[in-house]
């Protein structure tokens, strides 16, 4: 099933006239119904971008989803970067850190933990999945407080672990897809023909078997990573050093300060709403970048069975 | 209500609750009879670090002026969320017994979530007791508790005023309404003469902004209650008064019920839609930076009144720094949130440039401060305005222990209902039954007005 799907997308692709004689397959209300779910997902997307490039007088007075006269977007990327001398280039770069760090080891830890579940028959493999299932149904938002008293307790508090560490861990949907994955894409006979030539476990995990897994390392990392960067709540209870905060906190921080009822808070509205548009860069590069590993990975994962 | 979300917030105020005990880290510090000048001198000059969470942008300038009087304390300020963030921040240090703030940022409508979990140090032993005649009445009464306890030092106030377009009224004949009933036909009149101009927009999710049209009006939906009692009466005479008025209006379709604070609201208020804006004290400032399109055309003016000829207004907003009791500076951090508050210089400088309205009747009687002319507002006075105002405000209102809580349901309640033209006052009780059903299930022992 799977391979005819897979079939019909690279001829589809690359032989339009045979499409366009599909024509009268094509649902009217199914088109309507797509465009307008990509216009409720795109039109935020368009505010921010044309709302980055107004001034405060402008935003607030000029229509949202058009452009004002004058283009600030140049001024206002650099009032961003240098606003509180220059906080938001350390939070960006936290951000990454965070986030780069967690998804390399998260994807990590899932990699080998799913792989274990698929591939190896041990008492209480069934029942340790099952807790790895019931564990992605506890939001990530209820675990902060018990995540924040253990690494209270741990003094690791209000440094760059306190994020890391929890982001590798807390995704056990990461895992989940791993084991789904290594099932189909791991031949038995694979890992059997590698013991006959006598590698170990590891070996045969690091040189043979874990290639195959590399598109869903890419899916995976690719959702630790967008995870990890739009985490709000953990960083927010865990850090206290201005330093170390990531860029939702960061933004969040002037967001207060713009809605603050105190003074002249009409300087930081451009500096949220532009902040806001740099910071999804990141991830939208990413999302290009891995892309590409994720879906040829798939199609290449279901023609080999 | 969202199951999920329910149990999510369920979640979190079972952390917060009275029956919640921090079981380890520090033990809080029971505050001593009396602590003499001696004692207090020497610890202001041992060296010592205080933690500050705030959102007040530029405190720094307190902070220096703090630092310069005692130069032996430095004072780490941290500023990492305001409201809600703030608070769960605060919440999740306080139960893991270690990494709280000495001195933290309280609004008065949040010191009973603090006072409730006993985390809040009674100030009164370390010079506290004795600041209450620089204090207005009713400001003081917010942060005071049953048996005169001293839960925090107030710093900013939001006294209940209406901001109008001088030009709007002028252009339709509209009087400055003095009366409720007269604002209620100012907006029929206006709306019918110009359909795209509302007379006001009422704020559909803003708890903050009905709590403060309750006080004017005299509700005092949680008076009388303390420790685990808990008393409700959000369907008193005076709340159904209330939400009658702005929901016949809404119904008429002759005020407004957009969200503020919205992009929405920005560029209605700066496109005239609507002809005032009932605000509190740090509106006047704020509305300057952000409608600054409309400059010269607003006045300032009291609330309209419920009785004729009366000058009755309620409180939105400002707050306070108290001092958590796992401090382990407990005369250090009360002197601090002592001195910031009331010191000449850090008092004027919040009010004269970080544009806090202050609660001390020193400032509300100094020209210096109620002299000053806004242009925005056409080289009005408008902080005599507000001062004066601050005098007319009630002080018998009374924040239960849960308000985040109490706001949601709001939301969902009443001011849905007033948005959505439905059960205004059928929907007062619904808001009501939910308080207590969340105050039962927080074992609290609940009273209800029959």
């Amino acid at each position: 099933m799977s391979t005819t799907t897979a079939q019909r997308e690279t001829t589809g692709a690359s032989a339009a006239p045979a499409r366009r004689r599909n024509r009268p397959k094509r649902s009217t209300i199914l088109t309507i119904g797509m465009v307008a779910a990509a216009a409720y997902f795109l039109l935020p997307l368009l505010w921010l971008v044309v709302a980055s490039t107004k001034t405060t007088g402008d935003l607030f007075s000029t229509f949202g989803l058009w452009f004002a006269g004058e283009n600030n977007l140049f001024t206002n990327i650099a009032n961003t970067f240098k606003a509180d001398d220059g906080a938001f280039g350390g939070w960006l770069g936290n951000s990454l850190l965070y986030a780069v760090a967690s998804a390399l080891g998260g994807t990590f830890l899932a990699a080998l933990g799913g792989y274990g579940f698929a591939k190896y028959r041990f008492r209480g493999n069934q029942a340790m999945f099952m807790l790895v299932l019931g564990a992605m149904a506890v939001p990530s938002t209820a675990l902060a407080i018990p995540t924040y008293l253990l690494f209270s307790q741990a003094g690791l508090t209000d440094t760059p672990w306190a994020i890391i560490l929890p982001s590798m861990a807390s995704h056990p949907f990461g895992l989940y897809f791993m084991r789904i994955y290594a099932d189909s894409a791991v031949p038995d006979s694979l890992i059997e023909s590698g013991r006959i030539d006598g590698a170990g476990d590891f070996r045969i995990f690091f040189q043979v078997t874990g290639r195959l897994l590399t598109p869903a390392l890419a899916t995976v990392m690719l959702f630790m990573l967008v995870q990890t960067w739009n985490n709000y709540f953990l960083p927010l209870i865990m850090l206290n050093d201005p330093d170390l905060y990531p860029v939702t906190v960061g933004l969040a921080n002037w967001q207060g300060q713009a809605s603050s009822s105190g003074g002249a808070s009409g300087d930081y509205i451009p500096l949220v709403v532009t902040g806001s548009l740099v910071s999804i860069l990141p991830l939208i590069i990413a999302f290009l970048f891995l892309q590409r590993y994720w879906t040829t990975g798939l199609v290449s994962g279901s023609v080999k069975q | 209500m969202n199951p999920r979300f329910r149990r999510r917030t369920g979640l979190g105020a079972a952390l917060a609750s009275p029956l919640a005990f921090a079981a380890c880290g520090r033990t809080p510090v029971r505050p001593p009879g009396h602590v003499s000048r001696a004692e207090i001198d020497e610890a202001m000059r041992t060296p010592t670090e205080l933690d500050f969470w705030t959102w007040v942008p530029g405190i720094e300038k307190q902070v220096a002026l703090f630092e310069e009087a005692y130069p032996a304390i430095t004072v780490d300020v941290t500023n990492a969320a305001q409201g809600a963030g703030h608070y769960a921040k605060i919440r999740t240090a306080l139960r893991a017994g270690r990494g709280a703030p000495d001195v933290a940022q309280i609004e008065y409508e949040m010191v009973p979530a603090f006072t409730i979990t006993d985390h809040l140090l009674d100030l009164r032993p370390y010079g506290a007791g004795e600041l209450e005649s620089q204090f207005v009445d009713w400001v003081w009464a917010q942060v005071s508790g049953k048996s005169g306890e001293v839960w925090a030092i107030p710093q900013d106030t939001g006294p209940m005023g209406m901001l109008y377009r001088a030009d709007i009224f002028e252009e339709h004949g509209i009087e400055v309404p003095a009366t409720w009933e007269a604002f209620a036909e100012a907006a029929r009149a206006l709306h019918e003469a110009d359909p795209e101009v509302y007379l006001t927009n009422f704020p559909p999710s803003q708890g903050a902004f009905f709590a403060g049209s309750l006080w004017q009006a005299g509700a005092d939906p949680f008076a009388g209650s303390e420790g685990a009692d808990l008393r409700v009466d959000v369907t008193s005479d005076a709340a159904r008064r209330v939400t009658e008025f702005w929901a016949g209006l809404a119904a008429e379709g002759v005020v407004s019920t957009d969200p503020d604070f919205s992009d929405q609201w920005y560029q209605a208020a700066n496109r005239g839609k609507y002809a005032t804006w009932i605000t509190a004290a740090w509106g006047p400032v704020f509305l300057q930076s952000t409608a600054a399109s409309t400059s010269g055309k607003w006045r300032a003016a009291p609330l309209p009144q419920w009785a004729d000829g009366e000058q009755v207004a309620g409180n939105w907003g400002g707050s306070t720094n108290g001092v958590f009791n796992l401090t382990r500076h407990p005369i250090q951090a009360a002197v601090f949130a002592q001195f910031i508050n009331t010191d000449p210089e850090c008092t004027k400088a919040m009010a004269t440039e970080q544009f806090l309205f202050p609660p001390t009747k020193a400032l509300l009687e100094d020209p210096e401060f109620t002299g000053m002319e806004l242009e925005f507002y056409g080289g009005q006075r408008v902080n005599e305005v507000f001062a004066q105002i601050s005098e007319t405000v009630s002080p018998d209102f009374q924040w239960p222990p849960f308000n985040d809580q109490v706001r949601a349901d709001y939301g969902a309640t009443v001011g849905t209902a007033i948005a959505e033209g439905g059960d205004a006052v059928a929907a007062l009780g619904d808001w009501q039954d939910r308080i207590a059903e969340y105050a039962e299930f927080q074992g609290f022992t609940v009273e209800e007005a029959s």
